[in-house]
C-alpha cells in the first residue's frame, strides 16, 4: 500500500517540479522531490518495500525525462542502498537528519549520473555543464524535503525497522 | 534451494531492482527506448497534471500582468497604433515581393514540396532531470506529432520532438549535448554545425575552418542540409568566434535565437513540410 501511494506521489511531483522548474526559468538546475522520496524510503521504510519505492520513483523519472534508458531506476535503488548504509553508521531518524541526508544524496546522485553518461554517452562530456545547476539543486531539494516531512510521515511504518544490517 | 531464496529474499531482490536497469542502461546506452504501455499510461496520467497546473500558473500571472498593464494603456495603444501602421506598408512591400518571387519561380519552373500545417503546441513542462535538455509539449500523436519532427517559433529553432505518445510530446532542446544541428551563416554562406553544450545557454559553433569570414553578431539559420529542420530558420547569433593557435577549426559559440527556458509556445513542422519521410529514419530517438 506504501509502496502505491509514494508511487502516486511521486508522478504527481514530478509533474508539479517539471511545471515549476520551467515557471522560474531554470536551464539546468532541477528539484530532486524524486529523490527527498527516496532518501525516506531508505531511512523509514522496510527493505522490500522501500527497494520497490525507489525503483517505481526512479522509472517513474526515467520515464518523465523524455528518453527513458534505465539510469534513473539504477540510481535510484543505489542512492537507497547508499543511504541505507550511512543511516548505519548516522542516525537518520530525525528531520534535520533526514533533510541533511536528502543535500547529500542529491549531490552524489547528480555525479553519478554524470559519470554513468559520460561513460555511456559519446557527448557525455558536454553533461558536465549540468553540474553547475547542483548547488542551487541542493537547496531546493533540501527545501522540498522539509515541505514534504509532514506529508512523507504519514508513510512511515508503524513500528520502525530494525537495525539490523543494511538489508 | 526455495529454502536458499526465501533466506535471501531481500538481498536478492534489491540485486535485481539494481541490476536490471542499470545492465538495460548499459546496453542501450544514452539511445533510450520506444514508449511501452506502461510508459504511455504514465505520460497520459502526468501530462493533463502539467498542463493543469501550467495553465493555473498563467492565468494568475496573465490576471496580474493585466492589471498592471492597464496602467500605461493609453500611450501604448497610441504607439501600437503607429506601428502597426508601420508594419501595414511593410506587408504591403512583402507582398509584393512575395508576388514577385512566385512570378519568377513559375519562370523558372519551380516547385515546392506540399506545405502542411503546423501543429501549434503549448509547453507544459521542463524535463525533470539536468541529463537531458528537453520539454513537454501537449500535442502528441493524436494530434499528428510524430518523432523527429523540428520544433521552432517565429523566433527561431527550438529543437526536435524525441517522442510522442496521445495526447504529448518530449522536445529535445538545441542546447542538450546529443542536439547537433547544420547551420549557416547568414552574411557569409559559411557553414557550420552547432552543437548543444548542456548548459542551456549556449551552443557550440563547429567545424568552421578557422580562416572563414565568422565575427561576433553574425546570424546563423538552418542550412536545411541535415535532413531534418527546413532552411532558412534563425538558429542564433555569434557570441564569440575565438581562432586558437593551433588546430583547423576556429572555437565559437552562439547565443541560440529562442530563449529556452522561457518558451511558452511552439509550432511543430510536420515531416510533410518539404521534409522527405526518409530523411527521418536516422533520427535517433
Amino acid at each position: 500500500m506504501r509502496f502505491f501511494g509514494l508511487a502516486a506521489l511521486a508522478l504527481l511531483l514530478l509533474s508539479v517540479e517539471s511545471v515549476l522548474v520551467q515557471v522560474f526559468g531554470f536551464e539546468v538546475t532541477r528539484i530532486d522531490v524524486g529523490l527527498a522520496l527516496v532518501v525516506f524510503a531508505a531511512l523509514r521504510l522496510r527493505v522490500t518495500e522501500g527497494a520497490l519505492s525507489a525503483f517505481a520513483v526512479g522509472y517513474l523519472l526515467d520515464v518523465i525525462t523524455g528518453k527513458p534508458t534505465g539510469l534513473y531506476p539504477a540510481l535510484a535503488v543505489l542512492a537507497f542502498l547508499l543511504v541505507r548504509a550511512a543511516a548505519l553508521l548516522l542516525d537518520g531518524r530525525g528531520r534535520v537528519a533526514y533533510l541533511a541526508f536528502t543535500g547529500v544524496a542529491t549531490v552524489v546522485h547528480a555525479l553519478l549520473a554524470l559519470l554513468l553518461t559520460w561513460l555511456t554517452s559519446r557527448d557525455g562530456i558536454g553533461h558536465v555543464v549540468s553540474l553547475s545547476g547542483v548547488p542551487l539543486q541542493v537547496v531546493l531539494t533540501v527545501l522540498a524535503g522539509a515541505v514534504l516531512w509532514p506529508l512523507l510521515r504519514r508513510f512511515e511504518v508503524a513500528e520502525r525497522p530494525t537495525q539490523g544490517g543494511l538489508l | 534451494m526455495l529454502k536458499l531464496l526465501a533466506r535471501y529474499r531481500e538481498p536478492l531482490l534489491v540485486g535485481v531492482l539494481l541490476a536490471w536497469p542499470l545492465i538495460g542502461y548499459l546496453t542501450r546506452g544514452h539511445r533510450g527506448r520506444e514508449p511501452n504501455v506502461l510508459d504511455r499510461a504514465v505520460l497520459w496520467l502526468s501530462t493533463p497534471v502539467q498542463a493543469g497546473l501550467k495553465r493555473g500558473i498563467d492565468g494568475v500571472g496573465d490576471s496580474l500582468r493585466g492589471y498592471v498593464a492597464l496602467r500605461g494603456a493609453h500611450e501604448e495603444a497610441a504607439e501600437c497604433r503607429s506601428a502597426l501602421s508601420v508594419s501595414q506598408a511593410e506587408l504591403n512591400a512583402l507582398k509584393e515581393m512575395e508576388a514577385e518571387n512566385l512570378r519568377l519561380k513559375a519562370m523558372l519552373d519551380y516547385t515546392t514540396a506540399s506545405v502542411d500545417q503546423e501543429i501549434v503546441a503549448r509547453v507544459v513542462g521542463l524535463n525533470p532531470s539536468a541529463q537531458f535538455l528537453s520539454i513537454r509539449i501537449d500535442r502528441g500523436e493524436d494530434h499528428g506529432v510524430r518523432s523527429g519532427m523540428p520544433v521552432v517559433t517565429p523566433e527561431g529553432v527550438v529543437g526536435q520532438v524525441v517522442r510522442a505518445v496521445g495526447n504529448s510530446a518530449d522536445v529535445m532542446l538545441l542546447t542538450d549535448p546529443s542536439s547537433h544541428v547544420a547551420g549557416v551563416l547568414q552574411r557569409t554562406r559559411v557553414r557550420a554545425t552547432l552543437s548543444g553544450t548542456g548548459g542551456g545557454r549556449r551552443l557550440a559553433v563547429e567545424l568552421v575552418r578557422r580562416d572563414q569570414d565568422v565575427k561576433e553578431g553574425d546570424l546563423v539559420v538552418t542550412a536545411g542540409t541535415d535532413g531534418i529542420f527546413p532552411r532558412g530558420v534563425r538558429l542564433g547569433t555569434v557570441r564569440s568566434a575565438e581562432r586558437p593557435s593551433t588546430g583547423m577549426f576556429l572555437k565559437g559559440t552562439l547565443d541560440p535565437a529562442v530563449d529556452l527556458s522561457r518558451v511558452e509556445e511552439v509550432l511543430v513542422i510536420p515531416v510533410g513540410m518539404g521534409l522527405p519521410e526518409a530523411s527521418l529514419r536516422g533520427v535517433p530517438r
